[in-house]
């Protein structure tokens, strides 16, 4: 071998062994910048608005400019615990869902707000949706100030709606009775009354309407009962009739092409849907009772929080906060995503009033109604609903070996974690 | 003498430098196979005898997550008969698909029809595609509303949703997205048969099939075994298919192990990395004795 070509290869080996290893410089820690780096799970049109309200700070010149850094969900939630964990090039902002709260405290990943509020009055609960703020604190500390409360609430054909209950939005409350009413009419022409959409919200709305709670004791779980069966037996009831959609159906292609009346589905969805020629209109989530202070819309908030610093950075932090508030007051780019924003002053915004989402956030009655199901190991409880989901609906198992497997699991799980 | 010395340290030199060359030429392998694989080889097996929640510090606890999966009532023992059951089951099903579609198409393609090439590209193409993006349309294809395969024939099939159609589904996306890689091996070890064999076999008479059996069969001998053992491995460690396809339904019949591993220590709730670690090795103890029954069964007994 030639002596050239003997260190050649040496140097192509420490160079690829060393690059693949994250050695080079090209990791530049946040702390050594004026630039807040800035973690969240917005992707699609969401990505694309968090992205312009970014580049919006930016030019009004601040201290700490804002780098906005979009993952995708699985992928961001992955890496938080081993980026705390390796105590390097931790985010100084993360964006979380507001039910992983408690259990990112309880797993020392977060750090608190309430040393640096004070220099920034404007973020205070008069200032939010009550729901989103209050699910934001845990152990009378403040972990998170949210930036949405995002709902799954109804959309409806309006021409569908014309004809097979022309009387069901009159209170803008449109409940099961009328559903099955509407469907039993509308499965002659061959079109769905209401599609079965995402799982989980829809067996918590339900389940929060008929009173049912998810832990009695704020740890176990408290899933098999009489009325998590009532739940599971009311959609399967609704399912056998043909009042809903079936298995394999795809209920937002049914929506789209004019063949299903109702489709409980997320604000955030909006957006695809208004690019479809469909005639539509959006109210709350279908109801047992027409009764407007009974109305539960299944909720959850994207909140702001800190992920724990090693050494937290005093102005580093305030350079932080100072992005929060500034969103606070400048929320429409993200209503304009199809998303409700938390913070109130919003609801000044006469281009916010127009639309559609906006009915959740006018009134206190619908405020109210928002609902976040914020039991500490949620996590497990999810991650059960969505991949058993329509299981126990659809007959390919029975209602008490669906509860009793979900019991089971969330309970074990809670069991064998590192701490309680 | 001087000389002599000379040249004798010179070819000692020239011993030892050409002893270390290997050695260069395997550091980068050797770096990677040691940051990405041996490492966390160790640490996974390490982690599987702790409790670890991905943040604080591993507390060990000898063999109790393999007691809790292997032995007790808990859930995570149902998640791993289960699991290694149905994986078992699709390797069981497709590995023979997997072997035999290749090498169809590997000997119709040594027959040097018109367009070999051309077909040869077609169907090496799936695999240069993402699981995503092949699920995705293989997803269009099974959709009970809209897919072409309802449509066309007019049926009501709920493809992903309806057992044994979900398996079905699961393998036929996967012969179809793994065809290039053993084809490709298949079609090498094809060429290099000699074509003396194949006339003397035509001079005794000997029919297409014998020729296939007596011939190329036992030709591609080694070649057979490597792709048995590798798609066997491969397909032990099924991961994106029934989880983008089924979501490991109808009724969790699809969950296969490599879900449970994944969901435990990366779910929504707090990481249970013990006892998905714990999970994980007995995957791997299977694999290993899968493959060396494998090895030792397709043995070359000459």
């Amino acid at each position: 071998m030639k002596k050239s070509h003997f260190w050649g290869v040496i140097v192509t080996s420490i160079a690829v062994s060393l690059g693949l290893t994250g050695w080079t410089s090209t990791a530049v820690h946040a702390d050594d910048t004026k630039e807040i780096i800035f973690w969240n799970p917005f992707t699609g049109p969401d990505g694309t608005s968090m992205q312009s309200l970014v580049n919006q700070y930016n030019k009004t010149n601040p201290k700490y400019r804002v780098k906005n850094v979009s993952l995708t969900e699985s992928d961001m939630y992955s890496k938080i615990p081993t980026i705390v964990n390796s105590k390097k090039g931790i985010p100084d902002l993360q964006i979380v869902h507001v039910e992983r709260i408690k259990d990112y405290v309880n797993n020392g990943l977060l750090d608190s707000y309430n040393p640096y509020l004070k220099k920034f009055s404007g973020i205070n609960k008069d200032n939010y949706v009550p729901e989103a703020w209050v699910n934001g604190a845990y152990q009378g500390k403040r972990y998170g100030v949210p930036l949405d409360i995002h709902t799954s609430f109804m959309y409806y054909n309006k021409k569908l709606v014309q004809k097979y209950a022309p009387h069901a939005l009159d209170d803008n409350i449109v409940t099961f009775d009328e559903i099955k009413a509407a469907g039993k009419k509308s499965q002659k022409d061959d079109i769905a009354g209401m599609g079965l959409t995402w799982w989980k919200p829809l067996f918590l709305s339900l389940y929060g309407q008929m009173g049912g709670e998810l832990t009695k004791n704020g740890k176990d779980p408290d899933l098999n009962n009489k009325t998590s069966r009532r739940v599971v037996n009311f959609y399967k009831d609704m399912h056998d009739k043909k009042i809903t959609t079936q298995d394999g159906d795809d209920p937002m292609q049914l929506f789209l092409t004019g063949k299903q009346i109702f489709l409980p589905e997320g604000i955030w969805m909006n957006n695809q849907i208004k690019e479809s020629d469909i005639d539509y209109g959006v109210t709350n989530a279908p109801q047992l009772s027409s009764d407007s202070k009974k109305i539960v819309n299944w909720s959850s908030s994207h909140q702001f929080v800190l992920l724990k610093q090693p050494k937290r950075d005093q102005a580093r932090t305030e350079g932080t906060l100072a992005f929060v508030n500034w969103v606070r007051t400048h929320s429409i780019k993200w209503a304009e995503s199809g998303q409700n924003p938390a913070s109130l002053a919003i609801t000044k915004d006469p281009k916010y009033l127009k639309m559609q989402q906006s009915f959740l956030l006018t009134n206190k009655v619908e405020q109210d109604s928002m609902t976040i199901f914020n039991y500490r190991y949620n996590g497990y409880l999810a991650d059960y609903l969505d991949r058993y989901a329509y299981d126990a609906v659809f007959n390919k198992t029975s209602v008490s070996q669906y509860l009793k497997k979900m019991q089971n699991t969330v309970q074990d799980e809670v069991d064998a974690q590192m701490t309680n | 003498m001087a000389e002599v010395s000379l040249k004798s340290h010179e070819q000692v030199s020239k011993h030892k430098r050409t002893r270390s060359h290997p050695f260069v030429y395997l550091l980068p392998h050797l770096a990677i196979f040691t940051i990405f694989f041996f490492i966390p080889l160790i640490f996974g097996i390490y982690i599987a005898f702790t409790k670890w929640d991905l943040v604080r510090t591993p507390v060990f606890v000898g063999l109790d997550n393999f007691k809790n999966i292997l032995f007790s009532n808990s859930i995570f023992h149902d998640q791993l008969t289960s699991g290694l059951w149905h994986t078992i089951l699709f390797v069981l099903i497709s590995v023979p698909f997997c072997v035999l579609v290749p090498l169809s198409l590997a000997v119709m393609l040594n027959t040097k029809p018109k367009f070999a090439k051309f077909f040869q590209g077609l169907f090496y193409l799936p695999s240069l595609f993402s699981i995503s993006a092949v699920v995705i349309v293989w997803s269009l294809i099974f959709n009970p509303n809209y897919g072409p395969l309802n449509t066309l024939f007019n049926w009501n099939q709920v493809w992903t949703g309806t057992q044994p159609w979900a398996w079905i589904t699961i393998v036929v996306l996967t012969v179809w997205w793994t065809i290039g890689g053993n084809m490709i091996i298949y079609q090498a070890a094809l060429n290099g048969i000699p074509q003396d064999y194949y006339e003397a076999a035509d001079i005794d008479g000997a029919s297409s099939w014998k020729k296939f059996v007596h011939i190329t069969l036992p030709s591609i001998r080694g070649q057979l075994l490597f792709t048995i053992v590798t798609t066997t491995i491969a397909q032990f460690n099924i991961y994106g298919q029934p989880l983008m396809l089924t979501n490991g339904g109808p009724n969790g019949s699809t969950t296969v192990l490599m879900m449970n591993v994944q969901q435990n220590a990366f779910g929504s709730g707090q990481s249970l990395a013990g006892i998905s670690s714990a999970m994980s090795v007995i995957l791997g103890i299977c694999i290993m004795i899968v493959s060396m029954v494998q090895l030792f069964l397709l043995r070359n007994k000459d």
